[in-house]
């Protein structure tokens, strides 16, 4: 749920919500790509997926343009998207509840129908899709998150408070064989977005690298040139592909002046800006989207590998993108905060309520409502 | 700054077809939020900003389905977040929502005024003051403030909130033309915004006795969220107006079952009532008089004037609704509670109540103050 409540826009309908995004190559197949889409972070049992969104994913080849302090992808323009669309549940028998069917239109025109909350999903050609709640399988403590910002220190815990402790979320998952669906290659560029089915279709959201708009963009007290900007329904409205230059100089402000908090926890800095106050940082996580190597082995630890490799000259050893059951709060604080230069930052939390598996749809199973028998 | 009537708004022209999602998907999609939010396993692990959203799902399924109950828990939860983060602005205005809802107006606007001090500013707690202003019929003042948040930035909410308050000072032309406006400035999926959009363009309407159009707003309110109950009581009070009393009456049913406002009960028994079904009307009469009842000794504020207007219709007891209706007008100042403090005056004098030197003064100061014709 690293991207949940990501600006006004995107909370005037949860089922719009995307909360997390992960990319990596299926565990037990190599030759498959998974990707997936969570939305409705904290959701109750009688989430549904809407019927006026679509649920897009956006894959494009991607090469590595740069090394070093100026570390930079070039994307290709070969996309291919996978878009997901839901009906209105309706009853069946022998069902407790509605069922909502869904469809997945492949970029090789094929349609893909399956059932919402059938753990098989449905098949196609070179692909299979799963719709359905499933356990949150992000963990953070956000409190401790707050109390660090609010008082400029470190605050987390030894054992920590899972904010997402027991939550379920509405996931999307794809399972394709990339290389016959996918353009180009091996290094992929995934971003996810949800959009409302008009014509043409508006963007609601769109999210590729977690807590970008939350951790990352959110605090607006640091930046001292659009400190009363809620920036993050602009950021949501813009092709991650294609960000236009109106705006990137907010995002930068913003980028910049957060990141630059975070280095001065651990009282050093890890950092240092450039000349014109930029944090080495800030562009390649602007560029957001989740990279995946998919020649590169599967690892469960993997996020910006890629691009810290890139950072320092050096060449990637993993897939990048990223996996389910990663602690993702403890790479990311380790990264702004010390570079990775000082000890693993740990923020009390070690793992969900339930581990993700290595086989599809890859999420746990929902939680049961508290109070219920598990 | 331009006046509303001079206010230049996007061109007249059909609303572009823009998908919302589902009225029944949307609903079950609020039951999963607040159920989600409630979930929580491990105390305290829900954060400042989910108990305040928290707060605002719970008031909107309140206002959806007619839920007393859920404003109630909205109230706890704001005053647990207040106590908790006294510094906090956010649980200050959070707090004053769900006060506004109870009609606890000065307590509100006090809470405004902290939130603003604290951290939010004028511009984050304007729109909320403006509600309330509104409520207490303080028009113009409501008026300054919605027209600057309109020209500062002309996006669905401030123009729904511009379209409401001429709605509610009968300003039909204007209202009809910002609902407009509203519509085609409207860039979310959820259905919940144009359906409460609707329903005020039907509540002005029904007031200034255009029974088709109300009829028309409520039922664009309905195909939106189906299960809007004050769209489906007033539309069954304008379909009982104009004769339509069977199909009034199947829509009143399940609405009072479902909802814990007795408006419906009251409704339904006065339909009932004049269709001539006086045991069933008697049923329905001493249910709604025992909720109003209940609903007025925990918060007189909210329930005043529905109560006082039931007392003055089917509940037939003039002398309970006087005191409500007084208690409603020394609330707010609108044409409204003008009116029905009148006719609780009338209504009193009719059975034979003795012309108290109060009620005197009280007809006096209505005719000095809102040119009212008393009888």
């Amino acid at each position: 749920m690293s991207d949940h409540f990501s600006g006004p826009r995107a909370l005037s309908d949860p089922a719009a919500d995307i909360s997390d995004v992960f990319a990596f190559p299926a565990p037990e197949n190599p030759q498959h790509l998974v990707l997936i889409m969570d939305v409705f972070g904290k959701a109750g049992p009688s989430a549904l997926f809407s019927d006026a969104v679509i649920y897009r994913f956006r894959v494009r080849p991607v090469s590595i343009a740069l090394t070093g302090q100026a570390a930079s992808y070039a994307v290709g323009a070969d996309e291919v998207a996978f878009d997901c669309v839901f009906d209105l549940p309706t009853a069946q028998q022998g069902a407790a509840t509605p069922v909502q069917q869904g469809h997945c239109l492949a970029p090789n025109g094929e349609t893909i129908p399956f059932r919402v909350n059938d753990e098989s999903g449905g098949s196609g050609n070179c692909v299979r899709v799963f719709a359905g709640q499933r356990s949150e399988p992000f963990f953070l403590d956000v409190r401790m998150i707050e109390k660090t910002v609010a008082t400029r220190q470190i605050a987390f815990k030894k054992v920590g408070s899972d904010t997402l402790f027991g939550t379920n979320v509405l996931s999307i998952v794809l399972e394709l064989e990339w290389a016959k669906l996918l353009k180009g290659g091996p290094m992929f560029a995934v971003v996810c977005e949800t959009l409302r089915s008009s014509k043409p279709p508006v963007r609601i959201e769109r999210v590729g690298r977690p807590e970008i708009k939350n951790v990352s963009l959110s605090w607006k007290m640091f930046d001292q040139i659009n400190r009363d900007l809620e920036i993050r329904d602009l950021y949501n409205s813009e092709d991650a592909f294609k960000v236009s230059p109106d705006y990137i100089g907010a995002y930068r402000a913003r980028m910049n002046a957060n990141l630059a908090f975070f280095d001065t926890l651990d009282g050093e800095v890890d950092w240092p800006l450039d000349k014109q106050g930029n944090h080495p940082l800030t562009d390649i996580l602007l560029a957001d989207y989740l990279v995946v190597d998919v020649s590169k082995p599967f690892r469960g630890t993997s996020y910006f590998e890629i691009e810290q490799a890139m950072l320092k000259g050096r060449a990637h050893v993993t897939a990048g993108g990223r996996w389910l059951n990663e602690d993702l709060m403890d790479t990311l604080f380790t990264l702004y905060v010390n570079a990775g230069n000082g000890p693993r930052i740990n923020d009390g939390i070690d793992g969900p309520i339930a581990w993700s598996s290595n086989v599809f749809p890859y999420l746990a199973p929902p939680n049961p409502p508290k109070g219920s028998p598990s | 700054m331009m006046p509303t009537a001079q206010r230049e708004t996007r061109p007249r022209r059909n609303v572009p077809e823009r998908p919302v999602t589902d009225g029944t998907i949307a609903l079950a999609n609020l039951e999963a939020q607040i159920d989600g939010l409630q979930w929580d396993r491990e105390p305290g692990s829900r954060s400042n900003d989910e108990s305040i959203a928290l707060v605002d799902l719970l008031i909107l399924r309140g206002l959806i389905l007619g839920r007393i109950v859920d404003y109630g828990r909205a109230e706890e939860i704001a005053e647990q977040l207040v106590r908790a983060e006294s510094n906090n602005g956010a649980a200050f205005l959070a707090r004053a929502r769900v006060r506004a809802v109870f009609h606890r107006f000065t307590d509100a606007l006090n809470d405004l005024a902290v939130a603003e001090q604290l951290s939010l500013g004028a511009g984050g707690v304007n729109g909320e003051r403006a509600a309330i202003l509104q409520a207490l019929g303080r028009y113009d003042e409501a008026h300054v403030i919605r027209e600057e948040a309109a020209e500062r930035r002309p996006d669905f909410e401030a123009i729904a909130a511009l379209a409401g308050l001429c709605a509610d000072r009968g300003q039909i032309e204007a209202a009809r033309r910002l609902h407009a406006e509203a519509r085609w400035r409207y860039c979310g999926v959820s259905p919940f915004p144009l359906a409460l959009l609707e329903f005020q363009l039907g509540h002005m309407w029904m007031h200034c006795g255009q029974w088709d159009e109300a009829c028309n707003s409520f039922g664009a309110a309905l195909r939106l969220v189906p299960a809007y109950a004050p769209a489906l009581g007033h539309l069954a009070e304008v379909e009982a107006g104009i004769g339509n009393v069977e199909m009034a009456i199947a829509r009143l049913y399940p609405l009072t079952r479902a909802s814990d406002d007795p408006d419906y009960a009251a409704q339904l028994a006065r339909i009932l009532c004049e269709a001539g079904r006086t045991s069933e009307s008697s049923h329905w009469r001493k249910f709604a008089a025992a909720r109003y009842d209940e609903l007025v000794a925990i918060h007189p504020e909210a329930f005043a004037d529905h109560a006082a207007e039931f007392w003055l219709g089917v509940g037939a007891d003039p002398n309970k609704a006087l005191p409500l209706a007084k208690t409603n007008l020394g609330l707010r100042k609108t044409p409204r509670a003008y009116e029905l403090f009148s006719q609780a005056i009338s209504a009193n004098e009719a059975v034979g109540a003795t012309r108290s030197a109060t009620s005197l003064q009280a007809r006096a100061k209505l005719r000095r103050r809102h040119k009212i014709t008393i009888n």
